[in-house]
């Protein structure tokens, strides 16, 4: 992706989707490999967290995920300036993010949802926040804003590619992103049994993009 | 060092291609492969259902060693001890009370047909009884009867593949985004392809949702509406009279049948508009090419068979059948509930449909099986309760990987049918509900630890292939049943599943030519396959030649019976079983996916209409008392405004929230099949959330407990 290019994004056809949340699974999968989630989620240990949310209403059904926004109002409201443009995504940095909960109030598509963080499959704890349970003092686990990232770890950095070529497959296969037709796709694409799922980039057609837009809303 | 195998899902008749990816030994990942149903495509259940292989113990553990009740308590034996103590105990009982007190089940799951078919030969040749029978008779049972009776074969007539090709769809009672969310996508891409969508489902299924026309029937009334559908095309004269005149018999008594049903009529029944009805079948009677699909919506009524046979009537009339991309679809629900019929595990026909009370096919099996096989037909899986607390009639259970207890309607009485047995054997591949109450225990290997051939819906038979060594003391099905039978006096010895289905397919003129070597070619082989040059048959009667006896369809059309149950004032509400898309049958496997039961767990959820629940003062998530007039449970309230007032909707998969020890017992009259779709129940709001939440923790705790989990992992 050019840096002079507009972000792509992913969207759902509401005609297509199931509600199965095969994308969900895939999403909290490929985010989730240093917790322990093996390729295909073989070794949870930790509450599926995705990154796009499959909802359902009288009329319509569809998973909703971030826009990567030009120019994106959840970054503006970040105190600690988490949020920021990276390589074709708007992407939070963990480690920054206070959970504060600003960007999920300021997103208009409802796409940052705050939750536990993990690491190494286990509960992320604060080093000084302590909280009350049962009487005692404990360590408050860090509670941390996610959305989609375009998976852009794994499709930006070659990931893939460098891995052993075996693990590669699983990977690809799994509902992780795939290298298919050259370019990676995100993992929710590749993974709808129903093909509901677009990733939209501008060499699609402005067109397209609105259509999908219209659809939408 | 990752290797591949090919195999298919476990999960569903859709019957999807995919590759296990092991690596050192253990699963690690499963990928779609190419088949012919799936397209390089599967379901979150295929991607991420593998993982129970590994007994992550989330649910229930896996059972490692044969275990024999001793002093109440189960403990684990030798193989020998195992089967010698069950030999001894089903000869004591054969010759005490005679064959017939002893009953078997086929198992639509993991083992595969060639399991099945030592099964019904074991209860057949061994055992001395055509009391075989397993879970077909609670889902499609009406099908194979239904469509036997208008058609000739109890299965779908067309291939899946073909249902993206057709230029209608009518969908009955199938929820295919749930059941077989591979299906559905065949249906989305015929709706892309300009096929028109007719939906009829008293519940706004996903489906209806991207229907063209979405008929809101109550609850109960199929019979009702299919009958005016035919009303309709007589009427006003849409069936193809030429179609009927050279294919079809019945044609008076049908039509004189259906008279009374207008679309009038029916409306005031169904709720359905007149309107609707009249335009919906003149829009299937134009189509070049419609196909009807229809699933449990039809099937689980104690008027069920009826509704099959009307719904082939409809097809009959209107000539949609012997071409592709036409004809009925009863969508097979588990991955192989089309292979344990195909197999005869059923108490009226042999391997390949072939009745047991024609005495040339019974000449034949005894001459291949070299003993003298019962001439009656036997008993039904869902008739036992009664059989044995009422008529003491059942003696020995022979429970092959199924767990009625959870999966059967009404399970205080299925608990207690099973404690008033002499002896019960379990085998299986997880300790469950049923296993609580065997005196022996069996282990069996698991899908991805055994070869075999599965089924799909679509006639499709398919090989499923071992990948990985199975954990523990634990045998292939196969090979625990002829171990049995050798021990029991009757010698059986396959050294391999080909062995055993070169012998099923010698004895199967319809399967005959589905060779190992031609699947392996072909990827798979759909039966009617008569010959070794056959290919294998992707849609039935070519010629509009049907299998019934004179070649011709037949016309059915009765008057409609309502729900046994009705709802009054001290239970108001129905309740009606339905699925969830990433769990599976009683959740034993999906159950014990760590990705799958993530997403939703114990309790499990009712689906209440918002009117309902703002007048009983309930939340969305709050814990809910349900009861009905066999039983209580919690669950958690699910507010859906694609739910009718009045109306529930329960998932069958949870052991917390276990929705079956509320329906009733009530069967069809033809099939046996029980009325999961309609029962009568109370919904009680629980005012101390906090408290009920801690009594399911602990609920969910003292369960896993008793189903082993943590005692003994390798
Ligand atoms: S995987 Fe596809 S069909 Fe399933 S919920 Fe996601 S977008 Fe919808
Ligand atoms: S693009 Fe990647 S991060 Fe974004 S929703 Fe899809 S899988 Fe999740
Ligand atoms: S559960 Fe059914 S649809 Fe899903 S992958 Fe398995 S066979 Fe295919």
């Amino acid at each position: 992706m050019k840096k002079e290019q507009p972000n792509s994004f992913v969207i759902a056809e509401a005609g297509k989707c199931i509600g199965c949340k095969a994308c969900e699974l895939a999403c909290f999968a490929v985010h989730n490999r240093d917790n322990g989630v093996a390729a295909a989620v073989g070794t949870v240990t930790t509450p599926v967290i995705p990154r796009l949310y499959v909802i359902r209403t009288d009329s319509f059904t569809m998973p909703v995920q971030c826009r990567h926004c030009e120019n994106a109002p959840c970054a503006g409201v970040c105190p600690v300036q988490a949020i920021v443009q990276e390589e074709g995504a708007i992407t939070i940095d963990e480690d920054r993010c206070i959970g504060c909960k600003a960007c999920a109030i300021a997103c208009p598509f409802g796409a940052i949802s705050l939750y536990k963080a993990y690491s190494n499959g286990q509960e992320h704890k604060q080093p000084y926040l302590r909280e009350r349970l049962d009487g005692r003092l404990e360590r408050k686990t860090r509670v941390i804003a996610y959305k989609c990232d375009l998976c852009h770890d794994i499709t930006n950095s070659g990931n893939i590619a460098s891995g052993e070529i075996a693990a590669a497959a699983a990977v690809n296969n799994s509902g992780t992103p795939s290298e298919g037709g050259g370019e990676p796709m995100p993992a929710c694409v590749s993974v709808c049994p129903e093909q509901a799922l677009k990733l939209v980039s501008q060499s699609l057609g402005a067109s397209r993009s609105r259509k999908a837009a219209g659809l939408r809303l | 060092m990752t290797n591949k195998v090919l195999t298919i899902c476990p999960y569903c008749g859709s019957g999807c291609h995919m590759n296990l990816l092991v690596e050192d030994g253990k699963v690690v990942g499963a990928e779609p492969a190419d088949g012919r149903t799936n397209e390089g495509n599967l379901c979150l259940k295929g991607h991420y259902g593998w993982d129970f292989l590994n007994d992550p113990q989330i649910l229930t553990a896996r059972l490692r060693k044969p275990m024999i009740r001793k002093e109440g308590v189960l403990r684990e034996v030798s193989w020998e001890e195992a089967i010698q103590f069950t030999a001894e105990k089903l000869t004591a009982i054969k010759e005490k009370y005679g064959p017939d007190a002893i009953m078997g089940t086929g198992s639509a799951r993991g083992p595969g047909n060639e399991a099945n078919y030592v099964m019904q030969k074991f209860m057949r040749a061994v055992i001395g009884t055509n009391n075989i029978d397993h879970c077909a008779r609670v889902c499609h049972g009406p099908s194979v009867a239904g469509l036997t009776y208008s058609l000739g074969d109890g299965a779908m007539s067309n291939s899946i593949p073909e249902i993206e090709d057709t230029d209608l769809l009518f969908i009955f009672g199938y929820n295919a985004a749930v059941t077989h969310p591979i299906v559905a996508r065949r249906i989305v891409k015929a709706k892309q392809k300009g096929a028109t969508i007719i939906v009829s489902d008293p519940r706004k299924t996903e489906l209806a949702r991207i229907a063209d026309t979405w008929l809101p029937l109550k609850g109960g009334t199929n019979m009702a509406l299919v009958n005016a559908f035919g009303n309709v095309l007589i009427e006003e004269e849409l069936y193809d009279k030429d179609y009927a005149a050279n294919y079809v018999e019945g044609f008076a008594e049908y039509k004189e049948s259906v008279r009374k049903y207008t679309p009038e009529y029916a409306e005031s029944i169904t709720g359905v508009k007149a309107d609707d009805i009249r335009k919906v079948m003149r829009q299937y009677a134009k189509a070049n090419k419609a196909m009807i699909l229809y699933g449990m919506g039809v099937c689980q009524f104690a008027q069920a068979v009826d509704v099959v046979r009307g719904l082939a009537s409809l097809a009959l009339l209107t000539g949609n059948f012997g071409r592709p991309g036409v004809g009925i679809g009863p969508v097979r629900g588990q991955n192989n509930v089309q292979g344990s019929c195909d197999m005869g595990a059923l108490p009226n026909v042999y391997p390949g449909y072939q009745s047991v009370t024609d005495p040339k096919i019974r000449k034949k099996f005894e001459k291949a099986w070299g003993v003298m096989l019962p001439d009656k037909i036997g008993y039904h899986l869902t008739e036992i309760p009664h059989l044995v607390l009422k008529e003491d009639k059942v003696k020995a259970y022979y429970i092959f990987g199924e767990d009625p207890v959870q999966s059967d309607p009404n399970a205080a009485e299925v608990r207690e049918t099973l404690e008033k047995m002499e002896f019960v054997i379990v085998q299986d591949i997880f300790m469950n509900k049923t296993a609580l109450h065997a005196d022996v225990i069996l282990p069996a290997t698991s899908w991805g630890e055994h070869d075999g051939v599965y089924s799909s819906a679509d006639r499709g038979f398919q090989r499923i292939r071992k990948a990985v060594d199975p954990p523990g003391d634990v045998k292939p099905d196969w090979q625990i049943i002829s171990e049995l039978a050798t021990a029991m006096g009757y010698p059986m010895s396959y050294r391999n599943t080909e062995e055993i289905w070169d012998e099923m397919r010698a004895l199967s003129p319809k399967f005959a030519g589905a060779s190992y070597k031609k699947m392996e070619e072909q990827g798979g082989v759909q039966w009617p396959c008569p010959t070794e040059d056959h290919p294998g048959t992707p849609y039935l009667y070519e010629g509009n030649r049907f299998s019934t006896a004179n070649g011709k369809g037949r016309l059915f059309a009765c008057e409609w019976r309502a729900p046994l149950e009705q709802p009054d004032q001290e239970y108001p509400l129905t309740l009606s079983t339905v699925r969830e898309v990433g769990h599976y049958s009683v959740r034993t496997m999906t159950g014990n996916c760590r990705a799958l039961s993530q997403l939703s767990d114990e309790p499990g959820n009712i689906q209440i209409s918002p009117g309902d629940a703002s007048s009983l003062g309930i939340e969305d998530g709050q814990l809910v008392r349900i009861i009905s007039r066999r039983g209580r449970i919690v669950a958690r309230a699910q507010i859906s405004d694609r739910v009718k007032t009045g109306a529930t909707y329960m998932t069958y998969h949870f052991w917390i929230g276990a929705c079956n020890e509320l329906t009733g017992d009530a069967l069809d009259p033809i099939s046996k099949t029980p009325e999961y779709k309609y029962c009568a129940i109370r919904l009680e709001r629980i005012p101390d959330q906090l408290r009920a939440e801690q009594k399911v923790r602990q609920q969910y705790e003292s369960l896993r407990k008793q189903m082993h989990v943590g005692a003994g992992q390798a």
